[in-house]
C-alpha cells in the first residue's frame, strides 16, 4: 500500500488542492488491489434501453472510447432478464445447481400467475378487476417492496449489557433482508406442499402488504420503536 | 541506629522559593498534530429517526402512511454515508479543501508542513 501512496502523492502534490469532492473523484480512480482490469475499464451497458436511454441523455460520450469490462455470463439483454429475479435465483441457490432454482422460481411465477387469474375472473366488480395484478413480475416486485425494512437491530455492548440497538441500513442490505425472509417464509413448510407453491403464495401475501414477511417486518420495526432510546449508542 | 549518622549523608533539605524552572519538554508547539481525539461517532439521523417512530406509532406501523417521513430518514442516511466516504478518502490522502472547517488531523499536517511555525 505505501508504494501506492507514494505515487498518489507524487501526482497529486502538483494540484493538491480540488474545489469540490467531485472533481476529487473524478481525478482519483480508486481500484480493487487485484483487479484484473485497470482504473480506466467501465462496466458494460447490457440492457438496449438503458443503452439507448444513454444514447439520448448525451451520457454515452462518457464511456464510448473506453475501454469496457466483460459482461458477466448471466448478464443478457434478453426481455426475460430482471436484475433482481437474478439476485433472489442466486439467493434460492443451493450448492450451485443453478438450472434448478432457476426452475423453482420460473414454476412460482407460473403458480403466482395462476393464482392472481382465478382472482381476476373471480371478481365482479370491474373497477376491482383492473386493480389485480397479473403480471408475476410486478408481484414479485411490489412483494420485495412491502417486506424491505427500513432499519435493523445490532447488538452493542456499553457496561456490560448488551443493548440491542436501532440503526439505519442501505438500501442493499434491506433488499437482502427482504429476499432472505421471502425464501425462509416460503422453507418453513409442510414436506408434502413443493417449495415454489408456498414461494408463490408468500409473494401474492406480500404484494397485498399482508402474510408472514410483513409481519416480520413490521414485527422488526415495533422492536426498533421499543428499543429507540438506545438509539444514540452506536459504534463510537 | 541509622544509617545516616554514620555515613555523614545530609538529610533531604526542604526546597528553598523559588523553585529553579526546569524544561524537560520544549517549550514550543510540535509542527505536527496527533490524530488521538479525532474519533467520529457514527450516530446520524437520530432526529429523523424519531419522527419515522412517532408515524409509525400513529399509523400502527403502517408505512405506506408515512412514506415521506421514511424517504427523508433514508435520504438523511445515504447523505451520510456518502459525506463519510468522501471525508474518508480525503483523510487518508490529506487532501485539503478551501473553505473546510474541520479539518482532520492529517489535513491539518499537510497545512502545517505548507506553512510550518516559526
Amino acid at each position: 500500500m505505501a508504494p501506492l501512496n507514494m505515487v498518489f502523492g507524487s501526482v497529486l502534490r502538483k494540484n493538491i488542492i480540488f474545489n469540490n469532492a467531485e472533481v476529487l473523484y473524478k481525478r482519483v480512480n480508486l481500484v480493487n488491489a487485484y483487479s484484473m482490469y485497470g482504473p480506466q475499464f467501465v462496466e458494460p451497458v447490457y440492457k438496449k434501453d438503458k443503452q439507448e436511454s444513454m444514447y439520448e441523455s448525451g451520457e454515452i460520450e462518457n464511456i464510448l472510447h473506453v475501454p469496457v469490462k466483460a459482461a458477466r455470463v448471466d448478464a443478457t439483454c434478453s426481455v426475460f432478464h430482471d436484475e433482481l429475479v437474478r439476485k433472489f435465483t442466486n439467493l434460492v441457490m443451493r450448492d450451485g445447481r443453478k438450472i434448478l432454482a432457476r426452475e423453482l422460481i420460473e414454476e412460482a411465477f407460473e403458480k403466482i400467475k395462476r393464482i392472481q387469474l382465478q382472482r381476476y375472473h373471480s371478481t365482479e366488480d370491474p373497477e376491482k378487476k383492473t386493480s389485480v395484478l397479473t403480471d408475476p413480475l410486478k408481484i414479485f416486485h411490489a412483494a420485495l417492496a412491502n417486506s424491505k425494512p427500513v432499519l435493523q437491530l445490532t447488538p452493542i455492548k456499553r457496561g456490560g449489557v448488551t443493548y440491542q440497538v436501532p440503526v439505519p441500513i442501505t438500501d442493499k442490505r434491506s433488499q437482502f433482508l427482504a429476499m432472505k425472509w421471502i425464501i425462509l417464509a416460503a422453507k418453513d413448510k409442510d414436506p408434502k406442499v413443493h417449495f415454489p407453491e408456498k414461494l408463490a403464495w408468500e409473494l401474492v401475501d406480500a404484494a397485498g402488504n399482508q402474510g408472514k414477511v410483513v409481519k416480520k417486518k413490521q414485527d422488526l420495526h415495533r422492536q426498533c420503536e421499543a428499543n429507540r432510546a438506545y438509539a444514540h449508542y452506536r459504534w463510537s | 541506629m541509622r544509617l545516616n549518622c554514620n555515613l555523614k549523608i545530609p538529610a533531604r533539605v526542604p526546597q528553598k522559593e523559588p523553585v529553579p524552572f526546569k524544561e524537560i519538554l520544549p517549550l514550543r508547539l510540535k509542527e505536527t498534530v496527533s490524530g488521538k481525539g479525532d474519533k467520529t461517532s457514527d450516530v446520524a439521523c437520530l432526529h429523523e429517526m424519531s419522527i419515522m417512530f412517532a408515524c409509525f406509532k400513529n399509523n400502527e406501523f403502517n408505512q405506506e402512511l408515512c412514506s415521506k417521513e421514511i424517504s427523508s430518514f433514508q435520504n438523511c442516511y445515504k447523505d451520510f454515508q456518502n459525506k463519510k466516504n468522501i471525508k474518508k478518502r480525503q483523510e487518508q490522502k490529506g487532501i485539503l479543501i478551501p473553505g473546510e472547517k474541520n479539518l482532520t488531523h492529517k489535513q491539518l499536517n499537510t497545512l502545517l508542513r505548507r506553512f510550518p511555525p516559526q
